[in-house]
């Protein structure tokens, strides 16, 4: 191998290096990470186990359209709908997989549908928009299916709030997490499906009224 | 010197010119002061449900430290707050009027967190600061030997909030406060760029804050101030 070849091969190595820095300089990668607070609520007397699928527990949404952006959602979801469930319902459980035989009176399996985002260059607008649109699956006893509730969740962040795109989609994911909270805590009781299954299940009760009406 | 002075004077002027323009209206039920009793406290909150602007969390931790300023009216601060009443505070949930306010407290353990905290009244903010007008540029340069920047440019922000206090034990408004501030901001630059900022934001939130001072304390306040 000449003196000639080495450097070449330098060369080469060097441009990869920087051409990858250059594009991960441009790319926006966003592993959302926070914490939820309980929520208050009226809690149900019912007994849930939540199924937690792979694809939900490690989501990543990423767009390469434009500048490349990934904003991963699984874990913190996992957080989220772990917390929802153990403050609306008196008992629940988390589990990977559909059970088949279950104690539980309801069973929840969320996953998501679709993700969208929209950055100030694309629309405009000086704020930063997540959307996420959930499918909570609901289950009896019997796995039989009693509804399909469409959830959706937006959070924004004005630019001038924050310093870089990362920060500004990590909020925004934030507000939007927070408010898929707001969504399933105020509108459970209130799907027509899950009304009318609560109306028919025995232990049901007049206590989930409160906070369903509000 | 003589340039020195010219730079001097320059500053100076841009200084001065800088300045702030703050217009504050306020509507009052009734000329009492309004009462807080011993371990009662305020909290403020930003209206975040617009779509295109949300008041800054900022300006409100600002009104909340000028309510604050000599410890004699108790906040409790917004983030803290919004997770104590999670989810009924969310920009999807939070009520926009008495009614919808009043139909929340019936649910008992909503008014048994208030009346946890010792909430007698809530102050909403809404509103935003934006950037109205921009003129002129400033243009860069760098090279091997050396780098500077020439132009003027400026700008100039305007904010417009509105402070609506509900008194929660009475569940009724208790007065308003709007406030408008406008400022023109400059940037000078001969070789170094001189930025002569016009604090709007600032401004408004003092406007705003010791106004609302005098709802609780009355005037002694902001005359101290």
């Amino acid at each position: 191998m000449n003196l000639c070849h080495l450097m070449r091969l330098n060369f080469v190595r060097a441009s990869l290096v920087l051409t990858g820095l250059a594009l991960s300089a441009c790319a926006t990668h966003v592993d959302v990470k926070g914490n939820f607070p309980p929520a208050l609520t009226h809690q149900l007397p019912l007994n849930t186990v939540v199924v937690f699928n792979p694809d939900f527990a490690s989501h990543r949404f990423e767009s390469t359209e434009g500048p490349e952006v990934s904003i991963s959602v699984g874990q913190i979801q996992v957080e989220l709908f772990t917390g929802l469930a153990a403050s609306l319902f008196e008992q629940s459980s988390s589990t990977r997989t559909m059970p088949s035989d279950t104690e539980a009176d309801l069973i929840l399996i969320p996953s998501v549908e679709d993700v969208q985002i929209s950055m100030p260059n694309e629309s405009q607008l000086k704020v930063f928009e997540v959307w996420i649109k959930y499918n909570l699956q609901v289950f009896n006893s019997h796995s039989e299916p009693i509804a399909d509730w469409i959830m959706t969740a937006y959070g924004k962040t004005p630019t001038r709030f924050l310093k870089s795109d990362t920060e500004a989609l990590h909020q925004a994911s934030m507000v939007a997490l927070r408010d898929a909270g707001a969504h399933f805590i105020t509108g459970f009781a209130r799907v027509p499906e899950i009304q009318q299954w609560l109306r028919n299940h025995r232990p049901i009760v007049t206590a989930s009224k409160g906070s369903a009406d509000l | 010197m003589k340039s020195l002075a010219i730079t001097a004077a320059l500053i100076l002027f841009f200084t001065i010119s800088a300045c702030t323009t703050t217009t504050v209206d306020e509507y009052r039920e009734n000329s009492t002061s309004l009462v807080l009793a011993s371990g009662e406290r305020v909290v403020v909150l930003g209206r975040r449900h617009y779509a295109d602007y949300e008041t800054e969390p900022d300006f409100i931790d600002c009104i909340g430290d000028k309510l604050n300023a000599d410890k004699e009216i108790s906040v409790l601060p917004e983030r803290e707050f919004v997770d104590l009443l999670y989810p009924w505070f969310e920009p999807r949930t939070a009520p926009l009027g008495l009614k919808r306010l009043a139909k929340m407290l019936d649910e008992p353990i909503i008014a048994q967190r208030f009346k946890e905290q010792g909430l007698h009244y809530m102050i909403w903010i809404d509103g935003s600061t934006e950037t109205t007008d921009r003129g002129g540029s400033v243009s860069c340069a760098i090279g091997p030997g050396g780098g500077g920047c020439f132009g003027f440019t400026t700008w100039e922000k305007t904010s417009t909030y509105e402070a609506i206090i509900w008194d929660l034990q009475k569940l009724s408004e208790s007065g308003r406060v709007k406030v408008e501030a406008r400022g023109s901001s400059y940037m000078i630059a001969v070789i170094l760029p001189i930025p002569i900022v016009a604090q709007v934001q600032n401004q408004a939130c003092d406007g705003i804050g010791l106004q609302l001072r005098t709802f609780f304390i009355g005037h002694r306040s902001s005359e101290e101030s």
